[in-house]
């Protein structure tokens, strides 16, 4: 039934944002963390993407997680001579997480993730009321 | 509630035996078997959907499922429910009404 195919697309959507959203917090968790040795590397920040997936039982196209990959930009250099992290000249690489990216992502997550929501009520209630009108 | 469902289903089932034996013998119908049938598995569709419900539900108890999978096994298990329920009361309400014919 196409209602309830649209259940399913709906939580698969949700899982996906669930995801998203824990990668984000690693991400912001991690905005500090340096490297433990001198000359190493920071945190880098991790990025989600998704895919379209045919699921051949539902006869609908649902959502996963494609890859959790590494994602671009520069290390800042922070002057700071007493870290364990720090190189020959006393500086020390600072992870690629910009907080006020990742908030933005994180909004955008709770978003889609409330869109889904929406969508698995609205198709709740109509089959619900469809129920109903069996009943009466 | 499983319990409940498949006693259900069973009552279904002696109900189009009964149904079909006062038919007649010449036309024990087909069409009541396949009633039955399709309550059977309209009921067995629903069980199944509550198993997987009560599955779900004792894995999040063990912390070992994610609560959208959860919510989406409790839900289905839910709508199913309703479904059968429906076409139950339905089903009574219409024996009953043909009980109370006038003969």
């Amino acid at each position: 039934m196409d209602l309830e195919t649209s259940l399913q697309l709906s939580f698969a959507g949700m899982s996906a944002q669930g995801t998203r959203l824990r990668v984000i917090a690693e991400n912001l968790a991690n905005a500090e963390s340096t490297a433990q040795t001198p000359g190493g590397e920071p945190y880098r920040r991790q990025v989600v993407t998704f895919k379209s997936v045919l699921d051949k039982s539902m006869g609908a196209t649902t959502v996963k997680v494609a890859h959790i990959e590494p994602g671009g930009g520069k290390f800042d250099r922070v002057y700071d001579p007493g870290n364990p992290g720090a190189d020959a000249e006393g500086y020390v690489l600072k992870p690629n997480v910009n907080p006020l990216m990742e908030l933005m992502d994180m909004h955008e997550a709770q978003r889609s993730y409330q869109a889904n929501l929406d969508t698995i009520t609205a198709a709740k209630t109509m089959i619900s009321r469809t129920i109903d009108l069996l009943r009466s | 509630m499983v319990a409940s469902v498949s006693t259900a289903a069973a009552a279904y089932a002696t109900a189009g035996k009964m149904a079909a034996g006062a038919g007649g013998a010449a036309s024990t119908g087909s069409s009541g078997t396949g009633f039955t049938d399709l309550l059977q598995q309209a009921a067995g569709d629903a069980m199944g959907a509550l198993k997987t419900g009560e599955t779900q539900s004792l894995a999040a108890v063990t912390g070992k499922a994610d609560l959208t999978a959860v919510t989406e096994a409790v839900n289905n298990a839910e709508i199913a429910l309703q479904a059968v329920l429906a076409v139950r009361d339905k089903v009574i309400s219409a024996y009953q009404d043909i009980s109370k014919l006038a003969i």
